[in-house]
């Protein structure tokens, strides 16, 4: 199957299957067994696509993927879409257009940085440290490995890519922050690893947003990320690895602060 | 160089473009019809997403039929700016339940993912040549450790994309390291950038360089028609 994020959506759901030996299965057997439905899967697909508006994956004003497109994708009936839509339209993170140029948008008011200010502010300084301490050990164990693995080549064109940053506004300079970071990951070599990055730069990269656009830092993230290619293109694990590190860290502790001034 | 491993490092060549060539004709066999099918779908209006989606389905699904390569997914990437409602696009079918791939409604929105500088769209479009890219960790369509094989797509002189399939380097060692078994050597092949791609040598693990280490010193040969190089280590 192809993205570790359709997956779950894609099981069949399961059929009771009849047991010759036990014709009377355990009560809580049968409920485990119950199908699936649509029901639960509408849910799903709800938190799905409210996790990436909150998360300015899908921005303010963005066109959502037709019905049949995101049924396609995600191996749900048309009907189970338009439930969660319903709901999305209900808690007014979706309007609906009619006509020719219709769809589904992404509310005008839902703004990410809204969302991440407010997901700060709910999130323990406990839980945003261990967010820290995951990322730095995923991301910094991925430099690690492309340190050693990466041709000169490669952490070229990487860099290459970082040269057009000034042209960019703030919005789009951390969207090209996040690819770069997930390309370099990926001169690991290590599929494993690189979708662990993805699951983790989709939580972080709202976080890294709201640093960047609350504290100025932006120029900051850049200059770690570069240094990380220099050191990745010196065949340099440990200083790849410490420089993320080090990036993780200061990403954290600004949060934190940020935390305590708005509380 | 001794005849014995001139003629093992002749037969493992033999085996990798033997192996790879199969895809590549597949590719090359529908592409033309294919960039027909566009101009002419062009004559009569604007190029849209669902318009080449129609037109490359048939063709992808054929290609993931295809006998003795395991093709993970199959399709057609647009060139930057050909379709009328979007500014890049892939038309793009895998998997075991042969669904075609949405990237908008993933996790990271991959939508927003410049593919115009990666290895299988910048090469081919570049050269007009078919290629065989990676292996590389595709975060894109695969999400796994995967081999593109990519040819481009013209109309009139002008390529406005390129035909590929995916193979999963996990599957591709299986068939080769199998295939080379019979050599009687250890056989190590390699891509342009020195990578590992699979070694029948357990003491080289795929994705590894092999620059500046033993293995640059052995006999090597380049397999015609596909960029990547055969080591033999006698030993």
């Amino acid at each position: 199957m192809g993205s570790s994020s359709t997956t779950h959506a894609t099981h069949p759901s399961a059929e009771p299957s009849p047991d010759p030996e036990h014709e009377q299965p355990h009560r809580l057997q049968g409920a485990l067994f119950q199908p699936i439905g649509d029901e639960g899967r509408a849910e799903l697909v709800e938190r799905r696509l409210v996790d990436a508006i909150t998360r300015g994956h899908l921005r303010a004003g963005e066109r959502l993927p037709s019905e049949a497109d995101l049924s396609k994708s995600l191996g749900v009936a048309p009907v189970t879409v338009r439930e969660a839509l319903l709901a999305l339209r209900g808690r007014g993170l979706v309007v609906t257009r009619r006509g020719r140029n219709g769809g589904s948008f992404v509310a005008a008011h839902a703004d990410p940085l809204t969302f991440a200010r407010e997901a700060v502010r709910r999130t323990s300084r406990l839980a945003l440290r261990d967010l820290g301490a995951h990322y730095a050990a995923i991301t910094g164990a991925c430099v690690r490995l492309a340190a050693r693995r990466a041709d000169p080549s490669e952490t070229q064109r990487v860099r290459r890519r970082m040269e057009r940053i000034d042209e960019l506004d703030v919005e789009q300079q951390r969207r090209l922050l996040d690819d770069v970071q997930i390309e370099i990951v990926a001169l690991s070599q290590s599929a494993r690893l690189t979708r662990e990055q993805m699951k983790l730069q989709a939580e972080l990269s709202p976080l890294l947003r709201l640093v960047a656009h609350e504290t100025e830092n932006l120029r900051r993230q850049a200059e770690h990320l570069a240094a990380v290619i220099d050191a990745v293109e010196a065949g340099d694990p440990d200083a790849a690895g410490a420089r993320t590190e080090l990036m993780a860290a200061e990403t954290i502790d600004a949060l934190i602060r940020l935390q305590a001034t708005t509380g | 160089m001794n005849t014995a491993s001139d003629t093992a490092i002749q037969a493992a060549a033999a085996i990798v473009e033997d192996y790879f060539s199969a895809p590549v004709r597949t590719l090359l066999d529908w592409v033309e019809p294919f960039a027909a099918q566009v101009a002419e779908a062009r004559t009569s209006g604007p190029l849209t997403r669902s318009k080449v989606d129609a037109l490359v389905e048939p063709h992808a699904l054929r290609t993931l039929d295809l006998r003795g390569v395991p093709v993970y997914g199959a399709g057609f990437i647009a060139a930057i700016d050909l379709l009328s409602d979007a500014h890049s696009h892939l038309a793009w079918w895998q998997g075991e339940d042969r669904r075609q791939l949405v990237l908008a409604s993933q996790s990271v929105n991959k939508e927003n993912i410049d593919y115009s500088a990666l290895e299988w769209y910048r090469v081919p479009m570049a050269t007009g040549e078919p290629h065989v890219a990676g292996p590389y960790v595709d975060y894109l369509c695969s999400d796994e450790y995967t081999i593109t094989i990519a040819v481009p797509a013209e109309v009139d002189g002008t390529r406005i994309g390129v035909a590929g399939l995916d193979l999963l380097v996990s599957a591709v060692e299986q068939d080769l390291t199998r295939r080379f078994a019979s050599l009687g050597c250890e056989v190590t092949l390699t891509n342009g950038v020195g990578r590992v791609v699979v070694s029948t040598d357990p003491r080289w693990a795929t994705g590894d360089s092999v620059r500046g280490s033993g293995l640059a010193e052995l006999p090597r040969a380049a397999c015609r028609g596909v960029a990547l190089d055969v080591i033999v280590d006698p030993a």
